[in-house]
């Protein structure tokens, strides 16, 4: 280090801080001096008051622009901790007809930023408010404002697809904020909320506003981005209502299997998502908890059921792509049943001697007793899951479930390695047994059939971008596809075929398969198929305890599929 | 053999950087006990009081303390401080983990830090026995990270930021120049520049300046041009592939301030107290804003505001005079120090006094963000106390040396 260059050095730091020094002098001056009078009084008589402006949170519409969700304006009453004199707690509580303890724990709490407006009471009518509002004026520190409220206007029939908002209790989150509880509503809550604003306002001792404040500006609300699902909420009410005419609990899916488009996810029975808007009453919310349908509860896909004989299309799949069958195998008839060891599978009729595309139609189960002993577990179990099933098809349904396939080591988990064997191979390849999947899956999983293999995951929210498909290329077999797709086609157009009766006069063409899930009690019913025109498009209908597939599921796919097909003509 | 005090060869004592010292102590004392009145914590004006009383010793060890002792000693020390820092980061208490808690002592590690990472920086440089030429010198700079990402990691950026500056500013003082500061910074310069073209245009045409006056060889050109230009063609496309929660995150995480809700709220308040001081305030004890809670750690990051409100516009002058005073006569003694180390740590203090009050005051005008850098001497806290008066007392030792050589 040379000493001649500190003489530079030194000079160079005095004059730097020097210069800052001055910046920090000028803005002082600024502040003292020029604008001395005008801070004074705002520290003497006016205080500063931070109020956040709700952001209008995003709209919610369908696939042809039916708004589902937007927001309208309520009414609110909030107080300012710093503002409020508690001299007025009773006089404020009786006027807002709630308890003094009540209102002076929210203050309480909300006392950590006496500065912001804590919300009292929500979602007020027009009349409810002008009742109180000439008293409130006179209250320091009470306020009314307006904030948007949510507004569902289809509210029962997309109740679990949209979900509801509540308020939030993020502590990052300003007062009376609300979020997504459940549905598109949570799994899109960051797009749909957009981020609040912030006005600083001068009010004077009284609590008005005397004028924006002049320092630091004010920051606008930025509105929610609009979501648009891919749902025809048209669609959806005509499933809705043949569901409630059953009167029995079920759920209906209809994807649009060359895009993967959720057309249709109804659930019955169903609720309304404007009582959370308006804040739920504790009555209203023991209603639903203890309804024993549980309207809350998706049946589309938080509800996983044995899939059944529909799950034939993918074990006749399996056999036929594997090399295990072929469309001339016939093996030994079916006398009604089969026995292995001492435990006797049941079929539901004696259908004798049949080939695949037959037993398809006729939902024979001794013919997949028979040839799926040719397999083994985990074989079956692995096409399973290529078809759709065990796992979660969607990120944007925050309660889906996976359903369940079960592979040897489970069974070895659940029954011990010695506790399991052949029987369980049999009641799988019929859908009975472990396995378990939502409607949703079983849609696809016959979307996999319809589109042969090429069906893209499905979807809610309508983008632009091609999403990828989830049955693997190279499980894709020509000739299975076919077989399979002549069995759906004969279990509706061969006249011992299952749904034969109930699709006799249906114009269009159907390929269906039926299914009667064995639980306690009446069986459920589940009926899945496709159509190529007038629509590409596959359904499931479930209906709990509704006994045979095709006689109570059926005709409630084919009075949809009518009802959509002649509507959209 | 050298003993651990020395007191022989020296000069008489600064007398105005003293009286500076003693001033802007008071005014410390005055402001806290001013600012507690109303705190509901009690005994936060006696703390203080003990830790002033400790830090007036810390101070007359820092006067007599052999500087030549302590510049041996100083990568020890360092080495020490990264350790505290560590056990910071994972027995630490209070917001952000800043907290050592050692029976009665409250600590803050990374105020202990910065005096730490003067010293080292010190005897790195004073270490160099010629002007440094080469640019592979630079890698004396990687010493100072360890000490910058603990503190960063806390999370304290205000604080990792302070000490980056106060460093870079010690390496000017050693003969770097402004140059070669900017190329060893490039990176950053060339990540933020490339959110605008007419930004980066300009970086790239300094960069340019730089090497050619620095008449760098090719392969430096290929390195500083190729290598910023990667940085800011990656930046936007690295920014992209977040997240938006992991985007704000990162914002939150460089733009730290005090409130959450990002009202604004705490600066507003400061605006108003200082500016209802008007010419010569309200009188001690008399602020208006302080009395009904309204100004936010009124204590420590917003003292100034209290006394801003209390005493005007005059006290204000008061208050930045003495500290400017203060900073001048550190820069005289470290002009006068021959010994390199003892210039390089009267330097780094006078960088430190610089940086804390612009970056301070500037927060509680509105001018600067808002970041948890405390007013040195002012603000209550008694590592800060501490750490400063020892620091000005090395600064006291060093003017004291200059005959000797």
């Amino acid at each position: 280090m040379l000493i001649k260059e500190k003489q530079w050095s030194s000079l160079a730091f005095m004059i730097m801080t020097l210069l800052l020094f001055i910046l920090l002098g000028g803005r002082l001056f600024y502040l003292q001096i020029v604008k001395g009078d005008y801070y004074r009084g705002l520290s003497s008589q006016n205080h500063i008051r931070v109020v956040t402006k709700p952001a209008p949170r995003g709209l919610i519409s369908d696939r042809n622009g039916v708004v589902l969700a937007d927001s309208r304006p309520s009414f609110i009453v909030t107080a300012v901790p710093s503002e409020f004199d508690s001299m007025n707690t009773a006089q404020v509580a009786s006027l807002l007809s709630i308890t003094e303890e009540s209102l002076t724990s929210i203050l309480n709490q909300a006392s950590s930023v006496p500065h912001r407006p804590v919300v009292l009471l929500a979602s007020m009518s027009v009349e409810e408010v002008s009742s109180i509002a000439e008293c409130i004026y006179r209250i320091p520190g009470v306020l009314i404002d307006v904030a948007p409220q949510r507004r569902y206007h289809r509210p029962e029939d997309c109740c679990h697809i949209i979900g509801y908002v509540g308020l939030s209790n993020d502590p990052e989150s300003f007062r009376g904020e609300i979020t997504g509880r459940t549905g598109i509503e949570l799994s899109m809550n960051e797009a749909l909320r957009g981020s609040p604003g912030l006005h600083r306002e001068v009010v004077d001792a009284m609590g008005r506003i005397v004028e924006e404040y002049r320092g630091t500006g004010s920051d606008e609300p930025v509105p929610g981005t609009n979501v648009v699902i891919t749902i025809d909420s048209e669609l959806q009410r005509t499933a809705l209502e043949l569901l409630e005419k059953t009167a029995l609990p079920g759920a209906v899916v209809i994807i649009d299997y060359t895009t993967g488009e959720i057309l249709c996810a109804a659930s019955s029975p169903s609720f309304d998502p404007n009582m959370f808007s308006r804040g739920i009453s504790q009555d209203e919310w023991d209603a639903l908890l203890q309804n024993p349908a549980n309207p809350l509860y998706c049946r589309a896909w938080t509800a996983s059921y044995p899939p059944a004989s529909t799950f034939k299309i993918v074990t006749a799949y399996w056999l036929i792509a594997e090399g295990m069958i072929t469309e001339n195998t016939m093996p030994a008839p079916c006398y009604g049943s089969l026995t292995l060891g001492d435990t006797e599978f049941g079929c539901w009729t004696a259908h004798g001697r049949l080939n695949v595309i037959s037993s398809l139609a006729q939902s024979c189960d001794v013919f997949f007793y028979r040839t799926s002993q040719l397999g083994s577990l985990d074989g079956l179990a692995e096409y399973a899951e290529s078809f759709g099933l065990g796992s979660r098809l969607t990120d944007i349904f925050t309660d889906e479930r996976s359903g369940l396939v079960p592979h040897s080591d489970y069974l070895d988990r659940s029954y011990g390695s010695d506790g399991w064997g052949l029987g369980n191979l049999l009641n799988i390849s019929i859908g009975q047994g472990e396995l378990l999947a939502t409607p949703l899956q079983m849609a696809a999983m016959t979307g996999v059939i319809a589109s042969r293999g090429r069906m893209p995951l499905p979807r809610l929210v309508l983008q632009r971008e091609q999403r990828e498909t989830f049955f693997p290329e190279e499980a894709c077999d020509d000739t299975a596809f076919d077989i399979v797709t002549e069995g759906m086609l004969q279990t509706v157009i061969a006249r011992r075929g299952t749904l034969h009766s109930v699709f006799a006069d249906f114009p269009w063409d159907f390929w269906g398969k039926t299914g009667t899930a064995e639980c306690s009690g009446e069986d459920h019913a589940i009926v899945v198929g496709f159509t190529r025109e007038p629509e590409p498009i596959v359904i499931c209908v479930i209906i709990e305890h509704g006994g045979h597939g095709g006689s109570i599921a059926g005709p409630v796919a084919r009075d949809l599929l009518l009802s959509y097909f002649e509507g959209s003509d | 053999m050298r003993g651990v005090i020395d007191l022989i060869g020296r000069d008489r004592p600064d007398a105005v950087f003293l009286i500076a010292l003693l001033v802007l102590f008071l005014i410390g004392l005055a402001a806290v006990y001013s600012a507690s009145t109303v705190i509901s914590e009690s005994g936060l004006f006696g703390k203080q009081l003990t830790w002033s009383i400790i830090g007036l010793i810390a101070f007359l060890v820092g006067t007599i303390i052999s500087l030549r002792r302590l510049e041996e000693i100083s990568p020890i020390i360092y080495v020490f401080i990264c350790l505290l820092l560590l056990v910071t980061l994972f027995i630490g208490s209070g917001p952000a983990n800043r907290w050592l808690i050692i029976g009665p002592l409250h600590l803050q590690p990374s105020e202990i830090a910065k005096a730490g990472l003067i010293l080292m920086t010190a005897w790195w440089l004073a270490s160099q026995k010629v002007r440094p030429r080469k640019f592979g010198e630079t890698l004396i700079f990687l010493t100072v990270i360890p000490v910058v990402l603990l503190v960063a990691v806390q999370p304290d950026l205000g604080t990792a930021v302070s000490m980056l500056l106060i460093v870079l500013a010690m390496f000017v003082w050693a003969g770097y120049g402004v140059g070669w500061i900017i190329l060893l910074v490039s990176p950053i310069l060339a990540a933020v520049s490339s959110m605008n073209i007419l930004l980066w245009l300009g970086f790239m045409i300094i960069l340019t300046i730089i090497l050619y006056r620095r008449k760098y060889p090719i392969p430096m050109w290929i390195v500083f041009m190729g290598g910023n230009s990667i940085v800011a063609a990656l930046t936007p496309t690295a920014w992209n592939m977040l997240k938006p929660y992991q985007q704000s995150r990162l914002i939150t995480f460089l733009n730290p301030s005090n409130d959450p809700h990002g009202s604004g709220w705490n600066i507003i308040q400061s605006e108003v107290a200082v500016g209802s001081g008007g010419l010569s305030g309200q009188g001690f004890l008399q602020g208006a804003q302080k009395e009904l809670a309204f100004l936010p750690a009124r204590h420590t990051d917003f003292v100034f505001s209290v006394w801003a409100e209390e005493t005007g516009f005059i006290g204000c002058l008061i208050l930045l005079t003495a500290f400017f005073i203060l900073f001048w006569r550190i820069v005289i003694a470290a002009r006068k120090s021959v010994n390199p180390f003892n210039s390089l740590v009267a330097a780094g203090a006078a960088a430190y006094i610089g940086i804390h009050v612009f970056v301070n005051v500037g927060m509680t005008l509105g001018i600067m963000p808002v970041t948890g850098l405390p007013l040195p001497l002012i603000s209550y806290g008694g590592t800060q106390l501490v750490t400063v008066l020892f620091l000005f007392g090395l600064v006291l030792n060093a003017g004291m040396y200059w005959r000797e050589v």
